[in-house]
């Protein structure tokens, strides 16, 4: 036994957020994924990189089920998020969405105050029971802002409509009115191709901050991104997974030679 | 080669066609929007000039005396403002509801698309053939009589269409980013609605009301088999009374009585135009405080 064996063995045993297990997805006659199989570590960053039309958003949609609303989408195989399969019909969608917090490539804030913005999944979610922020309203507001590095910007013009915040701050807020209903995963998709090279930063930081406190999956096309903001990275082709390693391993010694090929941007 | 570069910037042949061109069409839309607004101002102008000198207090506020020659329209004022509002009454709940559930619940197929078009179809019958069809229906057929209700009703079936179309429109206008923002946090479809795609959409729906409104308050003969009536001296007290109208009025006055004043009804014609005015102003002062308002 080596020491590296020895080491791996004396840690605990990875936590998934998400099991996926053959997970076929077709919308109407295309077949978007195949038998795809992914766990993602609980806690931990994981990127997800491929071609336009591979597969990756499709995926991260399934994990909360907004792909469903699409009537024409039929799904099979299964996705456990923290050991409970979502697609099974006696779970609550409006549970899913959430435990299940989604983060858009457009930052999306509701047309109403800032305030109102980090306190309306709150307000929905608050009287039905289950883990959310048990504060008052006003440090509900001001723990969600300071979390996604906001409350210093913000904390004089809490009443101002959302919308006139610029996009960086909008997606930040976007993320920040997911966090007082507690939830387990964090899925952005693209969550920083509208943003300037600044607010990238600004949100790769703040990727860092929660992590470990959530589990984040996030889709993105900027390789650079992938491999600075993520622990570990999946690569996906033709709906297929390809690869999934640590995201050092995968830039440094990819294993497959269509992931080497993209990621040096030989296509794409 | 300096005299070939100063040739370089200057306006070409075809630049200055092309700005003649240009010039035209500037001029030609401009006086197409011209001929658009003189007939609203042309008939606002003859109103006022000729029907000014009748308005006073006592023309808005007593009944017409001396078979319709001399006196006021106040029973036809207050006449059309019951049937206006009890029309809004029926036609804007029903029309918002169906607007809602067609733009928000229900999916694209055969029935919605059969459903829309036949709202369109609604919306293209004359108000003539609603007439009759207000006659059969309502007067007789549900023994309402003649009567506010029984016109009001014919009324909402002939605007419902508008208030339909105009909430759809402003309903389907709102981002659709909006609500993938509040699904996405777990919020039912009516939670979506009321707080987030209604309060944005609030002020396209009035527009539609407001479009309404007018149309209401000048139609004739939807409520000529229905409910108005040639001459009565009774003000309406229930939604079972018969009613002068206004613009009913303005056609007996206009054409049926013999030896009225010139002024008369363009007098009337003044006062319907007033109303149908204030009516608007009211909704549009509605709107602009409700959008000033952060919640409702």
């Amino acid at each position: 036994m080596t020491a590296a064996q020895a080491a791996a063995l004396l840690q605990p045993a990875p936590q998934y957020a998400i099991d996926t297990k053959k997970l076929n997805l077709w919308y109407g006659t295309f077949q978007a994924l195949y038998d795809v199989d992914l766990r993602i570590r609980q806690g931990m960053i994981t990127s997800m990189i491929g071609p336009s039309g591979c597969g990756k958003s499709t995926y991260l949609r399934s994990v909360n089920r907004i792909n469903e609303r699409l009537g024409y989408v039929r799904i099979e195989g299964r996705i456990d998020v923290m050991g409970e399969n979502i697609y099974d019909p006696r779970v609550e969608l409006i549970q899913v969405r959430k435990q299940v917090g989604m983060v858009f490539q457009r930052p999306n804030p509701l047309p109403i105050s800032i305030r109102d913005n980090i306190l309306f999944s709150h307000r929905l979610h608050a009287k039905g029971g289950g883990d959310v922020h048990q504060g008052t309203p006003d440090e509900i507001v001001e723990e969600s802002l300071r979390t996604v590095l906001l409350w210093d910007k913000v904390k004089d013009r809490l009443k101002r409509k959302a919308t006139e915040l610029s996009l960086e701050e909008q997606q930040k807020l976007c993320i920040a009115r997911l966090l007082p209903v507690k939830p387990k995963l964090l899925l952005m998709d693209e969550p920083c191709s509208a943003l300037d090279p600044k607010g990238t930063e600004a949100v790769e930081e703040l990727l860092w901050e929660l992590r470990g406190q959530y589990t984040i999956l996030i889709v993105t096309h900027n390789m650079a991104q992938a491999r600075r903001a993520s622990e570990e990275c999946i690569f996906m082709l033709m709906g297929k997974v390809v690869e999934h390693a640590p995201t050092e391993e995968m830039f440094v010694t990819p294993t497959h030679r269509e992931t080497a090929d993209y990621i040096e941007g030989r296509y794409g | 080669m300096t005299s070939a570069n100063a040739e370089m910037f200057q306006a070409s042949g075809l630049n200055k066609r092309n700005e003649r061109v240009q010039n035209s069409y500037r001029i030609l839309f401009g006086l197409m929007t011209l001929m658009l607004i003189t007939p609203v101002l042309l008939i606002l102008g003859t109103l006022v000039a000729k029907g000014g000198g009748v308005i006073s207090w006592e023309f808005l506020f007593t009944a017409p005396t001396d078979g319709m020659r001399t006196g006021g329209v106040l029973p036809a004022l207050l006449g059309t403002i019951w049937l206006v509002m009890v029309a809004l009454l029926l036609s804007v709940p029903i029309g918002v509801c169906a607007a809602i559930y067609l733009s928000e619940y229900a999916g694209d197929n055969w029935f919605t698309r059969t459903i829309n078009l036949a709202i369109i179809n609604l919306a293209g019958v004359p108000s003539i053939v609603h007439a009759l069809f207000g006659l059969g229906a309502f007067v007789i057929f549900f023994g309402f009589g003649t009567s506010i209700l029984a016109a009001s009703l014919t009324l909402a079936v002939m605007t419902m269409p508008v208030v339909i179309v105009a909430t759809r429109e402003s309903l389907q206008a709102v981002p659709q980013a909006f609500r993938e923002a509040c699904w996405n946090m777990g919020a039912t479809r009516w939670q979506t609605i009321r707080r987030v795609v209604l309060p944005n959409a609030i002020t396209g729906i009035l527009t539609g009301v407001i479009l309404e409104v007018s149309r209401t308050a000048g139609e004739t003969a939807p409520i000529m088999f229905t409910g108005a009536v040639f001459f009565t001296p009774f003000l309406p007290e229930s939604v079972l009374d018969q009613t002068m109208a206004l613009s009913l009025h303005l056609f007996v006055a206009a054409t049926q009585v013999p030896g009225i004043a010139e002024e008369v009804p363009f007098g009337v014609a003044l006062v319907l135009i007033a109303l149908v005015l204030t009516m608007n102003s009211a909704s549009i002062a509605f709107r602009m405080w409700l959008r000033g308002k952060k919640k409702w």
